[in-house]
């Protein structure tokens, strides 16, 4: 296992800059995530750590070696994709054993590997069945085992749960996390689905339109957004515009004690996530205008004072708002999050 | 409320009856000069409506044999001749076809639409392809060389065309860069990988390029000198210069030939059918 960094890496396509300037650096055994929507540049990301692109400026590295032009074959990472990309022609203990066979490992230790991953991976009486044969699930856990029987310098999962019903992903989610924990494996993790990343990763890097928005833990991440994009893409965020002068902050229909230290007065994005508005009583007062039952919980968009509209999270139990009730909320300043300048 | 669930119209009623009616008769129309012809090779007569003098298997010897009736030479030596010229067609079509095959299907490169239109179109036809290749290549055409050429250039759409199914029912890319990640160079991957997973396309486009080649008649006939004849000039012979009847068993091999394809064809059919299972 080792270190791997992406360093001021950019990588074009004719016209279009698919990574921009981006830099992440993953420690030994960290599972770093890339999240981002369609197109953002995260899987061009993961590509470009595994050698199947060069980039057109800047350098990757592993434990500090350059190995920006060296060919995928000699890099030694693990791949899992969303297909699993299993080898059809043969069966499953020859799907894992074909990696450490490149590798020049001995029959008997590759066969002695194969089956100890099998065995972890709890998949062990699959050994001798083709992968066609196999579930979704069982698939993944294949794919997973022959990417770690190299054991890579790093392992690289693109995408790899989307396929998968939201039971079986739950499941999954678990325990690879708990594999991943356990193995000390330094892992790429990319993926689109926010939720899986943050349960997943110790650290996310989020990427949009091939720019780094903000790399943190998850927590960073979804506490203190680097900008609006991140606040937006990563849980559901209410964006309302202020204004900060002398130390308050005014929502226009309310004015609050600034929450943290802001450089200077001026017009600011203020992010409030909607588990953090106190929905009962307080003096701001919004009519519901939507009503979303979500079985563990209740999303409801309200209108404010003055037309903006505001999403909130009711408690399960209170069935009796119904859409046009006008209902009390409250801001807690240590709540709001200010980011500063918008882009 | 009668009248608020209408039965079908007449087309829909009886539609599907009346297309396999329709399906069943050519069928029939078809399939009877093939069933007829082989059930007169066993006759020694046919003057009327039928075949007659059941059962004789004089036909089959002059065939067999090669008792010079039809043809100078036996159907085995015949055969056998246009096996090893259509083999060598197909050998050529597995070297050039599969790699094209798996170019088309697999990356996006300039003129790639060009290729893939060559490739797949069967355009030059057989009697046309063998003037050319007289005119261009005179000393060729008394070897089979020139024969073996032919066929896989007259033969290879079915070859590009078998395998790039099977290259398109796969996720080439991610299946391709998942052997490399794990250490194979590209031939490596090519070879022990890509290909071993589109056997089923493989070895179904041999077998049809291998088949029409064995029985393709104008080239061989336009650039066939002397010598052992090729198959479907063997055929021709018989045909031209012995009785029906005699021709008919002649005939009759190429359909036992053709039935042997077929069945091997819906084996191999059957294999990949039961592995997506």
């Amino acid at each position: 296992m080792s270190e791997v960094s992406l360093e001021r890496v950019t990588k074009r396509f004719d016209s279009t800059v698919a990574v921009n300037d981006v830099s992440i650096d993953i420690d030994d055994g960290e599972v770093m995530g890339i999240v981002g929507p369609s197109g953002c540049g995260k899987t061009t990301a993961l590509r470009l750590v595994a050698g199947f692109e060069t980039p057109t400026d800047g350098t990757i590295r592993y434990d500090g070696d350059d190995v920006t032009h060296v060919p995928p074959e000699n890099r030694n990472v693990g791949l899992v994709f969303q297909s699993y990309a299993l080898f059809n022609n043969m069966s499953v203990l020859k799907n894992v054993t074909f990696g450490p066979k490149m590798h020049g490992v001995g029959k008997e230790e590759r066969r002695e590997r194969a089956h100890e991953l099998l065995e972890l991976l709890d998949i062990e009486e699959l050994a001798d069945r083709n992968p066609k044969t196999l579930s979704g699930g069982q698939q993944q856990r294949v794919g997973l085992a022959r990417a770690l029987a190299i054991e890579p310098h790093i392992l690289l999962l693109d995408e790899p749960m989307t396929g998968l019903d939201a039971k079986l992903k739950q499941t999954l989610r678990q325990e690879l996390g708990q594999l991943l924990d356990d193995l000390g494996v330094t892992t790429l993790y990319v993926t689109h689905d926010q939720e899986q990343a943050m349960s997943m990763c110790d650290r996310i890097a989020v990427m949009n339109e091939g720019h780094l928005e903000q790399i943190g833990t998850p927590a960073e991440i979804y506490e203190e957004p680097a900008n609006e994009f991140v606040a937006g893409f990563i849980g559901t965020a209410n964006l309302l515009d202020g204004t900060v002068r002398d130390g308050t902050l005014s929502l226009g229909f309310e004015d609050v004690d600034t929450p943290e230290a802001v450089a200077s007065n001026g017009a600011v994005t203020v992010l409030v996530r909607p588990d953090d508005i106190p929905v009962g009583s307080g003096p701001i007062d919004v009519e519901v205008t939507n009503l979303f039952y979500q079985g563990e919980h209740i999303q409801a968009t309200g209108e404010l004072p003055d037309g903006r509209e505001l999403t909130l999270r009711l408690d399960r139990s209170e069935t009796a708002v119904g859409i046009g009730d006008t209902i009390s909320i409250d801001f807690d300043p240590e709540s709001l999050h200010i980011i500063e300048s918008t882009r | 409320m009668s009248g608020r669930f209408r039965e079908g119209s007449l087309s829909a009623r009886f539609g599907r009856q009346f297309v396999t009616l329709v399906l069943a008769l050519t069928l029939f129309f078809l399939a009877v000069p093939v069933v007829m012809t082989f059930v007169s090779s066993f006759a020694s007569d046919w003057f009327g409506v039928f075949p007659t003098g059941f059962v004789t298997l004089g036909n089959w010897e002059d065939v067999i044999v090669g008792t010079g009736v039809g043809a100078d030479v036996s159907v085995g030596s015949s055969l056998a001749y246009s096996t090893g010229l259509a083999l060598g067609g197909v050998v050529i079509n597995l070297i050039v076809g599969v790699p094209i095959a798996y170019a088309v299907a697999r990356y996006e490169f300039w003129g790639r639409d060009w290729v893939n239109v060559f490739a797949i179109l069967p355009l030059a036809p057989g009697i046309i392809l063998g003037v050319a290749f007289l005119r261009t290549y005179p000393d060729l055409s008394t070897s089979g060389i020139a024969l073996i050429i032919g066929y896989s250039l007259l033969k290879a759409p079915y070859m590009v065309m078998a395998v790039q199914s099977s290259f398109q029912s796969m996720d080439l890319q991610q299946i391709e860069e998942s052997a490399r990640s794990l250490g194979a160079s590209w031939p490596r991957t090519f070879l022990t990988v890509i290909v071993p997973n589109a056997r089923t396309g493989i070895i179904a486009g041999s077998i049809i390029s291998w088949t029409l080649a064995a029985a393709e008649f104008n080239f061989s006939y336009i650039v066939y000198s002397r010598g052992t004849p090729p198959l479907a000039i063997f055929l021709f012979n018989n045909i031209t210069n012995a009785s029906f009847l005699n021709a008919a068993a002649a005939v009759s091999v190429f359909f036992l030939l053709i039935a042997l394809v077929t069945i091997a064809l819906q084996i191999i059919g059957n294999r990949g059918a039961v592995r997506r299972i």
